[in-house]
């Protein structure tokens, strides 16, 4: 199986953001390979264990996206491809569709994986716009793979509405990971020492006839006026003590002041 | 725009058309159109705005009437066997007939994960631009403007929808109000029922025993994480639920361990919430979690380790074993209940 990852260096969330003057403070970030694009990697590496194959992990960015390439190579990807071009900063998931769509219809493929959502934007689009643009079935927000494909159709369950759905998907597809899909594998210190022997394709927009008119900024659907902070909640009040005392005080409140059960 | 000189009058375009008319993916879960559905309804009522709607599924056609109640002027209903489940292609194919025969300037879905795979889905087959999860829509001065969390609800972006043409938006549950409204006889036209290519086969959906009371729509929701240790802790918890009539809920960790179902997990990549109050019992606090309920109106919050993130959002934290703090909860609570 010939299979494609999608992944993206986002800013790592899990450390304090700041925001001032409509602006995210770029002081003391830093960047790290989206979570569920991790998720997305060890399934398409569980996929290869389990089969033949290769995997070859894609992402769109500047030089920082290559750190979030690297880190592919060395939990286990084949390959990388960078696509690293000035003119394609600001793009919407269209743009980066459309760039991504380029990189893969290169070779034959047999399956995409991409995140539910990156964790910078949370906006959950390139999966299925670039399902769209390749023309194959899509399934959104995958718990379990069948790691066994048969007859050229893959088994797999994803999280919808009304519960579990389970799905029959034939070959090539594009699936987007949940977190839930598995647990992503650490790179061993073999695998980082590997990965700097792997092959990565650097390319521009020119390298794959894309006019640069029509992604990035310039061929963006969409324009992010600012960034606020959220909303702040009051400050709260903390009870500590003998938890009998302290949890009639909190229902007291409750009833008092927040009236919860009037 | 036409714009002969550079000069900033011209900017301000005056001919811009004012947006109009929108289309709404109506979602249905246990064959009724839930609240979020009719929320954008009461949105697009209280804008003005001319609102249609698109029904899809098996025997949901009877819910035409309730989207007509809310100010549904038109339904476009694709009612057949084959739509009982939700498959991406086949509801795709149905809203985009839905979005040639309207023409509406939107379209607008809940972002339920069914919104989550048929909005981008859509926008791509229509060429739209797309913006997820939104919690404000302005249409003021003929812009589509928008505000959505992100980087996992740290902070929120203000987008505006540049691209002319047809806009495609998933809005968050609990952002605008539904009406009041009972039913009322719809002006219904059928959508021809799109035949999947056989490329997806749904072959069954596990429906999980959910709560009593459904998350979306729970006024009081009680969550358990990791500190209840085990099922007989979320037993030992349920009874609060219970007297509160709320929803009952969990962490990723409890859902993970295979203490409570999927449905249940409350946070960024389980449901997102936002109930009057919110109990979380035994929970850190992660951002992941944090970004799915932290827009509640009441938060609070027990757990025995002073210093766990949860505390930093809640309006009570009760520091302590849970153990021994919910059943002091649940009978001070009855006290005020009776
Ligand atoms: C990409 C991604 C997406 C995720 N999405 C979600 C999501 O949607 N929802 C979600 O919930 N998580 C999500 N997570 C997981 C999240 O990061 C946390 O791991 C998870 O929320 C932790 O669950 P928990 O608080 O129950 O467990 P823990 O973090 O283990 O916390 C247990 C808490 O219980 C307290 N405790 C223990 N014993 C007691 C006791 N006797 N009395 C009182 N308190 C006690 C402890 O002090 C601790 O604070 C996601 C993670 C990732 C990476
Ligand atoms: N610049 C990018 N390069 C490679 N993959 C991307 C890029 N942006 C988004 N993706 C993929 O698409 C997923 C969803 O991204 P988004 O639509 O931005 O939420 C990510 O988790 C990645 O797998």
């Amino acid at each position: 199986m010939n299979i494609i990852v999608l992944v993206k260096s986002v800013i790592d969330v899990e450390l304090n953001i700041r925001v001032k003057d409509g602006e995210v403070v770029k002081d003391g970030l830093n960047y790290i390979l989206s979570k569920w694009d991790e998720n997305a990697l060890e399934a398409a590496l569980q996929l290869k264990e389990a089969g033949d194959g290769e995997v070859t992990a894609v992402t769109v960015g500047p030089d920082r996206a290559g750190e979030a390439l690297r880190k592919a190579l060395a939990m286990g990807a084949d390959k990388g491809v960078h696509v690293n071009d000035p003119a394609a900063a600001g793009s919407d998931a269209f743009g980066i569709a459309k760039i991504l769509a380029k990189v893969i219809q290169r070779n034959a493929f047999d399956l995409v994986i991409a995140g539910r959502q990156s964790q910078d934007t949370d906006l959950g689009a390139t999966g299925p716009v670039l399902a769209e643009l390749l023309g194959v079935p899509l399934a959104v927000n995958v718990i379990e793979i069948d790691p066994k494909p048969a007859g050229g159709k893959l088994n797999i369950k994803r999280k919808g509405d009304v519960g579990v759905e389970l799905i029959e998907i034939a070959l090539p597809a594009l699936l987007t990971a949940n977190d839930s899909l598995n647990e992503p594998r650490l790179a061993s210190l073999r695998g980082i020492m590997a990965a700097r022997k792997k092959p990565m394709d650097i390319l521009t927009l020119s390298d794959l006839g894309i006019d640069p008119e029509t992604v990035g900024a310039a061929g963006s659907g969409i324009e992010i006026v600012e960034f606020q902070p959220p909303p702040q909640r009051a400050a709260g009040q903390k009870f500590e003590g003998e938890p009998e005392e302290i949890a009639r005080q909190v229902v007291e409140l409750l009833a008092n002041e927040a009236k919860i059960f009037a | 725009m036409q714009c002969p000189n550079a000069v900033p009058e011209c900017l301000i375009d005056r001919n811009r058309k004012p947006m109009s008319k929108i289309l709404i993916v109506a979602d249905v879960k246990g064959g009724e159109v839930r609240k979020s559905s009719l929320e954008l309804l009461g949105k697009a009522a209280a804008d003005g705005l001319t609102a249609e709607a698109v029904l899809i599924g098996a025997g949901v056609e009877g819910q035409a009437d309730v989207l007509a109640g809310h100010g549904a002027a038109k339904v476009y209903v694709a009612d057949d066997a084959s739509l009982e489940n939700f498959a991406v292609d086949r509801y795709t194919a149905a809203a985009a007939d839905a979005v040639g025969q309207s023409a509406p300037d939107m379209v607008w879905l809940s972002a339920s994960e069914t919104g989550k795979a048929l909005g981008p889905a859509l926008a791509a087959r229509m060429e739209a631009a797309f913006v997820s999860d939104c919690i404000a829509v302005d249409l003021s001065d003929g812009e589509v403007v928008v505000l959505r969390p992100a980087m996992a609800t740290k902070v929120i972006q203000k987008v505006r929808i540049k691209k002319d043409g047809l806009k495609v938006i998933t809005v968050r549950s609990g952002a605008f109000d539904a009406a009041d409204a009972g039913p009322k006889p719809a002006d219904v036209t059928a959508l021809s029922i799109p035949e999947g290519d056989g490329r997806i086969v749904v072959k069954e959906v596990v429906q999980e025993q959910t709560g009593r009371v459904d998350l979306g729509d729970a006024g009081t929701i009680v969550s358990v994480g990791r500190g209840v240790k085990g099922p007989e802790g979320v037993e030992f918890v349920r009874p609060l639920a219970d007297l509160l009539e709320a929803g009952y809920g969990a962490s990723r960790a409890v859902v993970d361990s295979g203490w409570m179902p999927f449905d249940l997990q409350v946070g960024q990549t389980g449901r997102v919430v936002s109930p009057d109050v919110y109990f979380a019992i035994g929970i850190s606090g992660a951002i992941q979690h944090l970004a799915g309920m932290s827009g509640s109106k009441l938060i609070v919050a027990v757990n025995k380790d002073p210093d766990a993130p949860i505390f930093s959002v809640a309006d009570y934290g009760i520091v302590g074993d849970l153990f021994k703090v919910v059943p002091v909860l649940i009978e001070e609570i009855k006290k005020h209940k009776t």
